[in-house]
């Protein structure tokens, strides 16, 4: 595993520094508008579903993101590739800016770049053969001799796990976790530095989930890759993080190395998650607190002066209402006024 | 002590008619339920783990569905023969069932009020007034504020997890015996599934209403069940009490199953031990143990006739001719 790990904060303070950070991703909003009431009402609001997000991955490195349906992380994810528009807000890659490219100008850096989806079925052309759904990214790059790319598939293939005699079949022939495999081959066709995972083993059965995990965790091994893994399972990313963001109605409200965040949540809402997550292990259940949060998850449409938490917050005062909180700290960071208390 | 049991369901087989071939989906379930106890079936996709629950509540259309053989006893009334009269006056009443999805389990067309009154006016014979009052009276059981006019709105004017709890008061308003349900909190955010796991199991005590529960998620049968079936191929794999079968599990695919799950409350340097390959294709069950081809475990006899019952110290069973302990003993012991 790599270790540019241990050093997420090495490069916060000068990202212009001679390595800039593989992603380094500034104050990211978007905002999606929405119109209230009637279809000719006037009114229009915004949907703050991503507000002001930023953070660092370095070569190598995985970053996990976790949170709740709503709380921003998958609209993140599709924003740094630009499969939404960001509103505002910075994305490098590597250095060079890529959320103001053009389309055409943006192809060039998704080599680089590439993601991997929730549904292995809904991801996959139903109408390609898994060779040609392997090798069409190579094409559009013009990687490899035309002659080469049938045989670079089959290889990618066996490198995921797949038997390479099945370059001819079609998706439907495959099982979930196999299809998920042919997703991490198409993404892998481009060799690129940085992978985004959106929720890539939550449609998968357990023990196959198990499978992919460590495939993933072997890839990032041999071939040197980052990833953002995208995930609302706290197990799944502590498993695979080298660190980890806690997203929360579109902010960051807490990132720390991934033992730290566990062991040593600051957060209210991390305590919180982590005391509802359950435990295969009945004994553990039996002896855990629960912090048990008023109300639910309240709409992103809604605009709060100050901590956005505040409302369910078993810890929070008057004075939480006032200012929003931002990330402080060195490596262990937190939104929060009252968790240095 | 056939009085004991609140529900027996013996030697139950499904079996879907498809353009594949049969899909033998159930293959001999037998398991009893008592009152007021939690019982929990784990099971991955396509191990059955559903269509068993269907069966009973004589919800598998037929065709496609068939099924040859086996009995589901309600106190001692078979649900299987019974006819459908018979049954829309258990289902509901006696036996109700909760699913994973509430938005689609919900009728978008009707007011909750409409949906709730529906199942005391039929199977109680409330009139309208008092089926409101009852109605109003559930939802605020489960949890929902400001009820009196909450009812009034439709399904979409609620969250998933509220959705869900409109799904819990509807199936508990006639104090049913025994409560199916089906993955109640996978679509759901984990606090809101503390909410709602918590929530069935103040309801449990209220009314000592019998659960089975059903789930792929491990976390949460540790969190709600006193015993557990394990499905695996369409049959039980393995059945015991939750203490037992998290620390002492005796099938290879239980064992398989805890090692391979993540925990977020234990630090992974190493990699998670995985079952290798696929689930079984049920349209082409192997002659012996459906787990053969995946087993670390397995011998020549797996391959040759499906392992029987064998008894667990403590209660329960497990299906595997090999006893797992013994290696893991052999190897804690260099």
């Amino acid at each position: 595993m790599s270790s540019t790990a241990a050093t997420p904060g090495a490069n916060r303070s000068g990202t212009r520094a001679a390595t800039p950070p593989l992603l380094d991703v500034r104050n990211l909003s978007v905002h999606f508008p929405f119109r209230r009431g009637g279809l000719f009402s006037a009114q229009h609001g915004f949907i703050r579903a991503v507000d002001g997000v930023s953070f660092q991955v370095a070569e190598g490195e995985t970053l996990g993101i976790v949170g709740e349906s709503g709380c921003g992380k998958s609209t993140t994810a599709r924003a740094i590739v630009k499969l939404v528009r960001p509103t505002s807000g910075e994305v490098y890659l590597e250095g060079q800016r890529i959320d103001r490219l053009s389309d055409r100008e943006m192809l060039p850096y998704r080599q680089n770049i590439q993601m991997i989806f929730q549904d292995p079925f809904a991801s996959l052309n139903p109408r390609m053969t898994v060779g040609k759904i392997i090798t069409e990214p190579m094409n559009i790059f013009k990687l490899y001799e035309r002659s080469q790319r049938k045989l670079e598939a089959m290889r990618l293939m066996d490198l995921v796990g797949l038997n390479p005699r099945f370059l001819n079949r079609y998706p439907h022939e495959f099982s979930g976790g196999q299809r998920q495999r042919i997703g991490i081959a198409r993404a892998l066709a481009v060799q690129p530095k940085l992978i985004i995972c959106d929720e890539p083993v939550s449609a998968l059965d357990v023990s196959i989930q198990a499978q992919v995990i460590n495939l993933l965790v072997e890839l990032q091994a041999k071939l040197g890759l980052a990833y953002v893994f995208i995930a609302h399972d706290l197990a799944v990313v502590r498993h695979i993080a080298h660190r980890v963001g806690v997203m929360y109605l579109g902010r960051l409200v807490e990132t720390a190395p991934k033992a730290e965040l566990y062991a040593n949540p600051r957060h209210p809402y991390t305590q919180a998650l982590l005391s509802a997550a359950p435990i295969p292990d009945p004994v553990a259940e039996r002896q855990r607190k629960r912090i048990e949060l008023q109300g639910e998850v309240p709409s992103p449409e809604k605009i709060y002066g100050g901590c956005s938490f505040a409302d369910r917050c078993p810890i929070a005062e008057e004075s939480c209402r006032g200012a929003q909180p931002v990330l402080e700290g060195a490596v262990h960071q937190a939104a929060c006024f009252k968790a240095g208390l | 002590m056939p009085d004991e049991k609140l529900l027996q369901v013996e030697d139950l087989q499904v079996e879907f008619r498809t353009d594949e071939g049969v899909v033998q989906a159930v293959n001999g379930v037998s398991f009893d339920l008592a009152p007021g106890e939690t019982l929990g079936i784990v099971g991955e996709s396509g191990s059955g783990k559903s269509v068993t629950n269907l069966a009973i509540l004589g919800l598998i259309p037929q065709p496609p569905g068939r099924i040859p053989s086996g009995r589901a006893l309600y106190r001692g009334e078979d649900l299987l023969t019974a006819n459908t009269g018979r049954l829309s006056q258990i289902r509901g009443r006696r036996i109700a069932m909760i699913f994973q999805d509430p938005m689609t389990a919900l009728n978008p067309f009707l007011t909750v009020e409409e949906q709730l009154t529906e199942v005391t006016r039929l199977h109680l014979g409330h009139t309208h007034d008092e089926a409101i009052a009852h109605a109003i009276n559930m939802l605020e059981q489960v949890g929902i504020t400001g009820a009196d006019k909450r009812i009034f709105d439709y399904p979409h004017q609620f969250s998933g997890g509220m959705r869900q709890r409109v799904m819990i008061a509807m199936a508990l308003s006639c104090n049913p015996d025994i409560l199916i349900a089906d993955e109640p909190s996978t679509a759901l955010d984990v606090t809101i599934q503390a909410q709602i796991l918590d929530l069935m199991k103040q309801l449990q005590q209220d009314h000592g209403t019998a659960i089975i529960m059903i789930t792929h998620d491990l976390g949460v049968i540790a969190n709600i069940c006193h015993r557990v079936l394990v499905m695996y191929g369409g049959r039980i794999v393995e059945r015991a009490d939750i203490d037992s079968l998290f620390a002492n599990p005796r099938h290879p695919y239980t064992l398989g199953l805890l090692d391979s799950v993540p925990r977020w409350d234990a630090d992974h340097s190493a990699k998670l031990r995985v079952i290798p390959g696929q689930p079984p294709d049920l349209a082409k069950l192997p002659p012996g143990c459906a787990f053969y081809a995946r087993c670390a475990y397995h011998e020549d006899r797996c391959k040759l006739s499906v392992p029987p019952a064998f008894e667990r110290p403590g209660g329960g069973d497990f299906a595997c001719f090999v006893d797992v302990d013994a290696p893991i003993m052999a190897k804690e012991a260099k």
